[in-house]
């Protein structure tokens, strides 16, 4: 897998489409019924106008992402650091993407440093931010 | 989803000071659990826990005992992940107050959380940033 791994390479992207009956699973899932994701009367009146996705929703694309491009490594030896920008919306499409930025040798572990974002389909940014990945030869 | 908690009283923002831990919560990451997940989140799983499903419980198990205006919304999150997590594991969360901050009429909420599991073995710990409404 390790040979798959190199400085400069873009990840699969992930791409998913966000509806008001995914966010409402989600609440669901998450027991997370804050009105601002599942009311939209609520919503509407605070700055936002209208319902946005659960944070915890958009990661979980981008963790689906890493874990496509780096298997157990990311399962058991990811770190992410993300910056909510933007919010996603029912009706956006949520492309996830990922590059390599640098592949790191610290005491004889290398370390995969990624840099991440997630956009809708107006390419505004909803999420920014790093990952790091610890490689074990062997893992997928 | 239930969470078996120690305590189950409330606390307002206004009562939280940093250092503030909140009662731990267990959760049993049983396959109907990651199911109704992995739904939620449109995606396919293998034997292993998602990271991202241990963290949304852990704080769901924080939010239960959290009582926070409504349209609070998430502003950043960090994760470190551990070790892999097989479903059927039971996980005991931890989360406490990190800081809390104000900038002009925003305030904000940093919450550390760690994960453990019933090998008290560290799996994940993650810090949340929380922004009230104004």
């Amino acid at each position: 897998m390790l040979a798959e791994i190199y400085q400069g390479k873009i990840l699969p992207s992930v791409i998913k489409h966000v509806t008001q009956e995914k966010i409402n699973l989600y609440a669901e899932a998450s027991g997370d019924f804050n009105p601002i994701h599942v009311d939209e009367s609520f919503a509407a009146q605070t700055p936002l106008g209208g319902t946005i996705a659960h944070g915890m929703l958009i990661l979980a694309y981008v963790s689906e992402m890493m874990t496509l491009a780096f298997g157990q490594s990311w399962l058991s030896r990811g770190k992410l650091s993300v910056r909510f920008k933007a919010p996603a919306r029912s009706g956006d499409v949520v492309a996830v993407t990922s590059k390599i930025d640098s592949i790191e040798n610290k005491n004889g572990v290398s370390y995969a440093n990624c840099s991440l974002e997630c956009h809708n389909q107006e390419n505004e940014v909803i999420v920014i931010g790093k990952a790091v990945v610890e490689l074990v030869e062997g893992e997928s | 989803m239930q969470a078996k908690r120690n305590n189950k009283a409330t606390i307002s923002y206004e009562e939280l000071t940093p250092g503030y831990e909140f009662p731990p919560a267990s959760y049993e990451l049983s396959s109907s659990l990651i199911s109704k997940y992995l739904k939620a989140v449109d995606s396919s799983g293998d034997e292993f826990v998602p990271p991202l499903a241990i963290a949304a419980y852990a704080m769901a198990a924080m939010a239960g005992s959290l009582s926070l205006p409504p349209g609070s919304i998430h502003a950043a999150q960090e994760f470190e992940f551990f070790k892999l997590v097989p479903i059927g594991a039971t996980i005991d969360c931890q989360a406490k107050v990190a800081r809390k901050l104000t900038r002009g009429e925003l305030h904000m909420l940093v919450l550390e959380l760690n994960v453990f599991d019933q090998d008290r073995e560290k799996v994940q710990s993650g810090k949340a940033t929380i922004v009230l409404p104004a």
